[in-house]
């Protein structure tokens, strides 16, 4: 019997099963917002936030050993005139948050990129860290 | 007047109910919106964070508004979950419009994960200034 599989829906489950919100990960010194998911790609960590409709140029992104600070704000356009407010569920303001990555990091090499509304950073581990393929030597 | 920033709160994503002939599968959130109106029209911002603008789809049938956008899976290709406080998949939402609507005339933009709608409102809805003419 052939059973198919997505591994895109494989994944969704995986992140439903391993959800934590608003978990205890960040420091005291920064807040829970954005939620944050951190990935392994292998030979780089990859931080990913979702930041819809914020100027990434006012996002800023510092690295420091194991940790990540995302600092920034999210402001909207004000509609002005008459405005009457039907639903308002998004929300404006200031954030800054702090992550923390499991490995040690390559220093100057990390890349970020927003794209559709996600923020997602991209930082190399350390290369003594890296997964190595070990030969065995022939006896 | 002055406006304070304040700090932003987290929300967790709300899962979507969909509807039966809705078979696509996977996992769908509710996208957070902000609606509102002006004199001239309905306007209805929707957060889609990770749809791209051709992932997205907006439906109007009868009195009903149906947003829908699609995430790439190709983005989470090689990468294992160590950390998670999202859950990652499409956005859907359902609304009922008015009559106000002229429903043949909506705008959608989608930028940066925010799809903006812009809903004309029908002529006779608008707010019309009758002058009256002095009689002669």
């Amino acid at each position: 019997m052939v059973v198919f599989r997505d591994p895109f829906q494989d994944l969704q489950r995986e992140l439903e099963r391993m959800l934590e919100p608003f978990s205890a990960f960040p420091s005291a010194a920064g807040g829970v917002f954005p939620p944050v998911n951190i990935f392994d790609a292998g030979d780089a960590y990859v931080v990913r936030a979702e930041l819809p409709g914020v100027d990434p140029k006012k996002v800023e992104i510092d690295v420091e050993d194991d940790t990540v600070t995302l600092r920034g704000e999210r402001a909207f356009d004000v509609p002005g005139r008459e405005v009457a407010y039907h639903r308002r569920e998004r929300e404006q303001g200031r954030f800054r948050r702090v992550v923390r990555v499991p490995g040690r990091l390559e220093t100057g090499e990390v890349k970020a990129e927003y794209r559709d509304g996600v923020l997602s950073i991209r930082l190399p581990k350390a290369k003594e860290t890296r997964p190595r393929r070990v030969e065995i030597a022939a006896a | 007047m002055s406006t304070t920033t304040t700090d932003i709160e987290a929300r967790p994503k709300q899962k979507a109910e969909r509807r039966d002939e809705s078979t696509r599968p996977g996992a769908y959130f509710q996208p957070a919106v902000d609606i509102f109106e002006t004199p001239d029209e309905l306007a209805v911002l929707a957060d889609m964070p990770g749809v791209p603008p051709d992932g997205v789809d907006v439906h109007l049938e009868g009195d009903e508004l149906r947003i829908e956008g699609r995430v790439r899976p190709e983005d989470y290709e090689g990468l294992k979950p160590l950390h998670v406080e999202y859950g990652v998949g499409g956005f859907y939402r359902r609304f009922t419009l008015g009559e106000e609507v002229d429903r043949e005339k909506i705008q959608a933009q989608l930028r940066n994960g925010v799809l903006a709608l812009r809903l004309a409102k029908a002529e006779r809805a608008r707010p019309r200034r009758i002058t009256v003419q002095p009689a002669s």
